[in-house]
Parts: C-alpha cells; structure tokens; sequence
C-alpha cells in the first residue's frame, strides 16, 4: 500500500462524510434566520446528519455519488502514470472504506445504458469521472474529490444564453433556469453551481472548478444576486417553504467568446453538496 | 411539539396527525422502492402477503433502497411508487414515508383510508445510527432494492399529507 493510494482513499472518505467548517456555519446561520419551523427542522437535521457522519466516517447520503477528480499541478511538478494509477487505486480503497454505494453498471454499451447487465456488488468498482488537470503557481500536486450524486445531475443544465451585452440578462437566465431545478431537487437547501465558458466542455469545467474552491463565506455580488433571486421564490428546504432553497451560490466564469453567445453550466447541488475534500500529494 | 409513534400504527394515533406535526417513529418498518413495491401490491392482491412473511396491518413502508452506504428517501412521486399507495393503504399501511409531492388523487386516496404521507429528510448518516436491526424480508434477488424489514429508534419526519390535505398545497 502506497503513501498515495492511502491519502486519496482518506480523502474521498472526507469527502463523502464530512461538512466542511463554512458549510457548517452557513447552516447555523439559515437556522437562527429563518422563520419556517419546518424549513428549520429540516436543516437542523441535515447539520445533525453532518455532524454524526462525521463522528462515523459514514456517508452523509445513501446515494454516495460518482467520485470527480481534480488535480492542480504546480510548474515545478510532475505528474506520472504511475501516480494517476496510485490515485485511480486510492479512489478504489476509498469507496469501499466509505462505503460508497455499489452502484457500477456491467455490461456492454447497450447494457450499460438500460441497465439489463445488473449492478457490481463492489462498492470499488464505480469508476471516477475523467480527471480534470489546472496547472497552478503553488508548488504542490492537490487532488480534490468531489462526491457527485444523482439528483443534482437530473436537474442540471447545460445551455447558450444570448448576453445582449448585459450581465442581468444572463443572472436572469440563469435563475430562470435554478428555480425549477432546486423546486423539483428534493434534497434542498442547495448551492447552485454555475460555470460560464466558450463551449459545453468548458463551461462544466468552470462549475466543477466552482464546485472545487467555492466557500460559502465569500460570496461575490455576482453570486449573492443569484442566491437572493432564486431565494424569493420561497421554495425552502425539501419544497417545505421557507426563505433558504439556496444557502449559496458558487460561480466561476472563464475566458468569454468575442460574440453574443455565453455558455453557462447550472448544477442545483443537494443539501450535503459540493461534498468535497482536497490533499496534497 | 413532537409526537411519538410506535409501530404497528393504530387508527387512533393516524387519525390524530395533520400536516405539518413532526413526528418520531419507533419499531419495524418495511423498506421498498420502483424495483419492489408493485410485487408487493401483486402479492396484498392475491392474498399471498403472510406466504412472504409479511403482515401490513399498520405498517410504515419507508421508499428507499438498503445498501452498504444506509437508507435514505428516494422520489415517492415516481410512478411506480406512487401507484402503491392507494393498494398499500388499502391493505393496512398508514404511513408512507419518503419524499417529493404526491398528487391530489393519492393525497385522497390516503384519506379514504386513514392513511399518511410522510417526509423524511435525506440524512443518513443520522438514519444509521437510529437504525438497530436490518433483514430482507422478501425478493432479495432485487439486492438493494429488495423488501426489507428495519427495527428503528425515533426517526423523525415531518406529516406531508392526511385528512385530504397536503403540505405543498
């Protein structure tokens, strides 16, 4: 067992059962100001959830979701194949020391997709997203893990929007497009992911970078003004009421294409989402 | 104020709930999702419940799969959840528990037979550590999603709808 393959193992068990600090604290703050008590005990027993989960090492969610890897790369370091196998092992260990929920589907292409080829009863064997790589100042080589579940993929879009040379314009769109999403999620209070790119590929990995280094206690106006819209539509946790249907929004916008066109990636994320946790390598 | 139930639940104590009230279950409840719950509504209507072990009369069906990573809800407004609960209801189940909205005509069918819908948050890891016994119970080549029997301790959930009422309305 290498040095490696234990830390990313111990990282994607973070990841899966532990709320970070900020996370807690903006559901401390949602409880002391909302005013449903409903939408209140909803969120006290998601911080309870989190906070047992982590006591345990034991899944915040049943659905454990699908591990997404991120690796930043500083320029004075080098990434071999070696290493990306050591991670691919580490992510194996870890989904079955969390354990994730065996949830691999056998099978060729047209098994795979109608699902006729049966479940892996091996927690290990669900494979990660392909790898995202950023090359960083920092002198280190940091793996995050994101734990993605099911719900958030079913509602989010990926979609052009026509900017008109405004910003409100695409702030509008995008909470035309969050507030049925987080209405029909369930699992709410939720972060809305956004990324804005040049392509679709682009834009996911915005949201997925988003996702990565979003902090729920550094919010930008650009953010601040999403979360408050799509508040006012009063969904509130699991569609209970409330003024908190999104506890924050994390957004990260990339280089833009000389035209009308702006490519934006939405990910209504549940209430134990960006499940996430990083380590150095 | 919370209220406390113990399973099998009686008529009287459904009867007493509304929507909104929190409440806290304590005993043996059934697990079962889309995979599973229409062979059991196929066996309640062809009388073959107590050849499969099990006994309905004030049960709690909880919709979720049972893995090594816990229970939690699933969308009780998929179709063929959905379609269960008016059959179930009728069978003896008083509480369906799990999550989403149900349309008007499940929310009267649950009345018409003093029956409840409740939510449960998705916290798992709490469910975990209130959850003391687990055994499937029926169908268990369905693997998780196969019908299960789980002996809890004060699960809480929240009334979503009884009395012909319902909390997104």
């Amino acid at each position: 067992m290498t040095n490696i393959r234990e830390k990313v193992a111990d990282c994607l068990v973070r990841a899966g059962s532990t709320f970070r600090e900020d996370q807690k604290e903006a559901y401390r703050r949602a409880i002391a100001d909302e005013a449903n008590p409903q939408s209140c005990w909803v969120m006290q027993q998601v911080l309870d959830n989190a906070l047992v989960a982590e006591q345990r090492r034991s899944p915040l969610c049943d659905d454990t979701g699908i591990p997404h890897l991120f690796l930043e790369v500083g320029k004075n370091r080098s990434v071999t194949g070696t290493m990306m196998q050591e991670i691919m092992e580490g992510v194996e260990l870890g989904l079955r020391q969390l354990p994730g929920r065996p949830m691999a589907i056998m099978g060729d292409d047209y098994a795979r997709i109608d699902q006729s080829g049966g479940l892996n009863p091996d927690s290990g064997a669900l494979k990660p997203s392909p790898i995202l790589i950023k090359p960083v100042d920092e002198d280190i080589i940091r793996l995050t893990i994101l734990m993605l579940g099911g719900g958030p993929a079913i509602r989010g879009i990926t979609q052009r929007v026509f900017h008109k040379h405004n910003v409100d314009v695409v702030i509008d769109e995008i909470v035309n497009r969050a507030t049925p999403a987080v209405s029909q999620l369930g699992c709410s209070p939720c972060v809305l992911a956004v990324g804005i790119g040049r392509s679709q590929f682009e834009a996911t990995s915005m949201m997925m970078e988003a996702m990565v280094f979003g902090d729920f206690s550094k919010q930008t106006e650009f953010e601040k003004k999403i979360t408050e819209k799509v508040n006012e539509a009063n969904i509130g946790p699991l569609g209970l009421g409330g003024k908190h249907s999104v506890l924050a929004t994390f957004a990260k916008v990339g280089p833009q294409r000389a035209s009308g066109v702006r490519i934006v990636a939405l990910r209504p994320c549940c209430c134990f989402e960006p499940r996430r946790a990083s380590v150095e390598l | 104020m919370i209220k406390d139930l113990t399973t099998p639940l009686s008529e009287e104590a459904i009867s007493q709930l509304k929507v909104g009230d929190v409440v806290t279950l304590t005993g043996y409840i059934y697990t079962g999702r889309d995979a599973v719950l229409p062979k059991i509504v196929k066996a309640a209507e062809e009388g073959t419940l107590k050849d499969l072990g099990i006994d309905l009369q004030g049960a709690v069906i909880f919709h979720t799969a049972v893995s090594p990573a816990g229970v939690g809800p699933t969308s009780s407004n998929k179709l063929e959840i959905e379609c269960t609960f008016e059959p179930l209801s009728r069978h003896g189940v008083k509480m369906h528990l799990g999550k989403g909205s149900i349309s008007k005509e499940t929310v009267a069918a649950l009345q018409e037979n003093n029956a409840v819908f409740a939510i449960i948050p998705p916290v798992t890891a709490l469910l975990g550590s209130q959850t003391v016994e687990q055994e499937i119970v029926a169908f268990p080549e369905l693997g998780m999603e196969a019908f299960n029997r789980l002996k809890v301790v004060k699960y809480q959930a929240i009334i979503a709808a009884a009395k012909g009422e319902s909390i997104y309305d």
